[in-house]
């Protein structure tokens, strides 16, 4: 972060602020670290939700995996018994 | 690394130049509060995506557990209605049924364009098409799209699939060979008994130390004992050699006593036996017995250094032969052609343009020399070529002004010139000076020109049966695997008509 210089006038509410500080920008330093730090929890918040959407979605896609992995197992089960049960009728 | 699929859009939250304004440091703030808020949009643009996509597939499965669920319910019905007094016990019965065969679908193009994520699709959206190449298609004479020569997705597959065809026909062509030979030898009964004896070989190789195990495999061409570095690292010598390695070398030469050229000690005689099978089994010219002697003096050098080193090099994949040939035997009798794809096909595609071609002619070079001294040539010629890649490699130098081919050989001009006007290759130069040679040489230009037409003809047949990698491997698989006698008849026709 790079100091500036501030060319401007100083304001009526900066003098009470030379005549007791050395600071003059000061106030607004103090503005800025405190709308950075605003910003900064902004961020910090943005990148818990987007690890939580990362995560949420791996662990839905493997749910999901062997959720499709028994499905497709009772499937091919459930068509052997068919088969099974099929046939025993209609050939008799 | 992960691939990044979604990428949350304002990278940067305050990295731009600022506007001159009086105070900076608000200005800085504001920027990047709007960019924060852009943000947040984008990223719930990407939850959006995201929890679609589980909401379809969890969709989707909820579909199917519901008609699982009602299968389940009619099968219920179904088996307390069975009566076990109806059911048939007949043998007749039994055999009449139809065999129950599950459904086995593959799933294929699993990385395909369709299946791409949007996300990731969109992307790829994002980056620069690729030139307008397939504008001089029309201007090209061999028919390819010239993009193809700038970009081809497709071009490991086609290699693969060009690979896979070659080592069907190779596999069956040996498959018929094998069967000629039974055929000529009616003494084939010997097969069987060395393969018995190639296990107790291998427990007396064992049986001797591990590290004389590698001695057998270690022989180079020569037949000379070469000087071996054993597994464990310590150097030896193996002299008792052989003929292992070549089986053709006549046996009446052969024949001198295994056991005194025998200079390791401790292998007792066994080895003589155990030598000769190794070969025996994969050249398996239908030599009779352990008379086959397994030594063969120094004075026969390799018969056939070509021919030698793969049965040279089989001995190591003895251990159990019996069992499927493995594919790297296969493979190794075409090492050439896969070679030379295989090399020449790892630089990127614009690199080498001549292999597209590669495919229409993989069958025509002629026969007898190895594909692989012609691929190494390729390059060039196709390139110098005017017709493109239709020129095949055997040195059809600068024809001599093509003089009285019709005298020389009248039917067979005719007979040549009706293929060559059907088969529109930019061979038309070619045949009137074959014709000028040997009668010989005629006639093999002539299968030429047959075999380029039926090549055609075979190619098409291909495309329509099924270009997808689940039937090319299955079909490959069941030529490997398979004793049939029936085989497919076009494969004969490119057997006789050489």
């Amino acid at each position: 972060m790079l100091l500036r210089c501030y060319d401007q006038a100083v304001a009526p509410h900066q003098v009470a602020a030379i005549a007791g500080q050395e600071d003059p920008v000061q106030p607004e330093s103090h503005q800025d670290w405190a709308n950075r730090e605003y910003i900064e929890v902004f961020t910090s918040s943005i990148k818990k939700i987007a690890d939580f959407l990362n995560s949420f979605d791996m662990s839905c896609h493997s749910r999901l995996a062997t959720l499709n992995k028994k499905l497709t197992a009772l499937e091919r089960r459930i068509e052997y018994i068919e088969a099974r049960v099929t046939k025993g009728k209609t050939l008799t | 690394m992960p691939l990044v699929t979604r990428n949350i859009e304002p990278r940067h939250l305050c990295r731009q130049t600022l506007p001159s304004v009086r105070s900076e440091l608000e200005c800085v703030t504001n920027i990047t509060l709007a960019n924060v808020i852009r943000q947040l949009g984008s990223l719930s643009k990407y939850a959006e995506d995201i929890v679609g996509e589980l909401f379809t597939q969890a969709n989707t499965f909820a579909s199917r557990v519901s008609s699982l669920a009602e299968r389940v319910d009619r099968l219920q019905v179904k088996v307390t209605q069975l009566d076990p007094k109806e059911e048939e016990v007949s043998l007749q019965g039994i055999n009449t049924r139809k065999a129950f065969r599950s459904s086995t679908i593959q799933d294929q193009k699993l990385f395909d364009r369709n299946s791409l994520p949007v996300p990731v699709l969109e992307t790829y959206n994002t980056c620069d098409t690729p030139p307008p190449l397939n504008n001089l298609t029309p201007y090209r004479d061999d028919g390819k799209e010239a993009l193809k020569f700038y970009t081809d997705p497709s071009y490991f597959f086609d290699l693969w699939k060009e690979k896979m065809l070659q080592d069907t026909k190779d596999i069956m062509k040996e498959k018929r060979k094998h069967r000629k030979e039974k055929k000529d030898n009616p003494n084939r009964g010997n097969v069987n008994p060395r393969k018995i004896k190639t296990r107790k070989e291998e427990w007396e190789k064992m049986k001797m130390g591990q590290e004389f195990v590698e001695s057998k495999e270690k022989l180079g061409p020569s037949g000379y004992p070469p000087t071996l570095v054993y597994q464990n690292g310590s150097i030896g010598s193996v002299e008792n050699v052989d003929g292992n390695s070549y089986p053709p070398p006549p046996l009446s030469d052969s024949t001198s006593p295994p056991s005194p050229s025998f200079s390791e000690d401790s292998l007792p005689p066994p080895p003589a036996e155990f030598s000769c099978p190794a070969d025996g089994n994969q050249r398996g010219p239908g030599l009779a017995g352990p008379k086959r002697s397994s030594v063969v003096s120094p004075s026969h050098p390799p018969p056939a250094p070509p021919l030698g080193s793969p049965p040279g090099s089989k001995p190591g994949f003895a251990p159990p032969p019996a069992p499927p040939p493995p594919p790297p035997m296969m493979g190794i009798p075409p090492p050439p052609p896969p070679g030379g794809f295989g090399s020449p096909g790892t630089p990127p595609p614009p690199s080498p343009p001549s292999f597209p071609p590669h495919p229409d002619f993989a069958a025509p070079p002629p026969p007898p020399p190895p594909p692989a001294a012609d691929y190494p040539t390729l390059p060039p010629p196709p390139l110098s070529h005017s017709g493109g890649g239709g020129a095949p490699p055997p040195p059809p130098p600068p024809p001599p002004p093509g003089p009285p081919p019709l005298p020389f050989s009248g039917t067979e001009s005719l007979s040549v010139a009706p293929p060559l006007s059907d088969a529109t290759k930019p061979k038309s130069s070619l045949p009137p000076v074959s014709d000028a040679r040997s009668d010989l040489l005629s006639a093999i230009r002539q299968g030429f020109q047959l075999r380029r037409v039926e090549e055609q003809q075979e190619q098409e047949k291909r495309d329509v049966v099924g270009n997808d990698v689940a039937t090319i491997l299955s079909r490959r698989i069941a030529v490997e695997y398979s004793d049939s006698e029936d085989d497919s008849s076009e494969f004969d026709e490119d057997d006789w008509s050489d």
